[in-house]
């Protein structure tokens, strides 16, 4: 998984049957860089699935996990390499040795 | 998944029979994730009807091999969509901590701004169309 940030949204009409009626998210991926969080210049393609907006904080799932996120009776045939799968309320992270959480607004 | 520009197509006879009707499409990504190569190109099954100079949306790994109703297919990338437009946060593509790779490469032709005010953003005609050729 990544985390990321939800910069922008993809819109398409001509679109493989298997994907309709998802919203593409374009999310740039962050590093989190003690407790400064950087993007890393990669922006990855995922589909919504907990109705994140531009700006929200979220975590990418890839492969097998991404079909996991829109699992169904049929979920064989969802095509979906990257999904969104939670927004992100707060990270806890470590610093001089104690554990800091960081809220997101 | 990726966004890229379609720039090109592959022709084959002799192929695996597999591949038979599929046609092949040479992709630009804008960017991509994890670059198992050092090139600037994906090819990509087309089963959409892309056409050259369009935007797509690129589907890698095991599911872009679904797209052909077999996973024996020798598939790892396939387009999955035709992008009408992209809509980014205003002020992203061009902050000066270089957040987005699209800013180093060319941005896609159907760029919209869009921030506070989104609907706005799109009315008053913001669209991008000088994005840099392929």
């Amino acid at each position: 998984m990544m985390l990321g940030r939800v910069i922008g949204e993809v819109w398409a009409t001509r679109k493989n049957p298997r994907i309709e009626g998802r919203k593409a998210l374009l999310v740039a991926a962050l590093a989190q860089d003690g407790d400064r969080r950087t993007p890393t210049g990669e922006v990855v393609v995922a589909f919504d699935s907990v109705g994140a907006r531009i700006g929200h904080v979220v975590t990418v799932t890839w492969g097998s996990g991404a079909r996991a996120v829109f699992s169904g009776p049929d979920n064989r045939w969802v095509l979906v390499d990257a999904a969104v799968a939670r927004i992100v309320d707060a990270v806890s992270v470590e610093r001089d040795g104690k554990e800091v959480e960081e809220r997101e607004d | 998944m990726i966004l890229g520009r379609m720039v090109g197509t592959v022709w084959a006879t002799r192929k695996n029979p597999r591949l038979e009707n599929f046609k092949l499409a040479i992709v630009r990504p804008y960017f991509w994730y994890n670059p198992s190569h050092d090139v600037e190109h994906v090819i990509a099954v087309d089963q959409v009807g892309a056409e050259v100079g369009q935007d797509v949306l690129v589907c890698v790994g095991q599911p872009g091999r679904w797209v052909a109703g077999d996973s024996r297919c020798p598939i790892e990338a396939s387009v999955m969509a035709i992008v009408d437009s992209v809509e980014i946060e205003r002020g992203t593509e061009n902050a000066p901590v270089a957040p987005f790779a699209l800013r180093s490469r060319f941005l896609p032709t159907t760029l919209v701004r869009v921030g506070d005010g989104g609907s706005t953003a799109r009315d008053a005609g913001l669209h991008e169309t000088d994005g840099g050729t392929p």
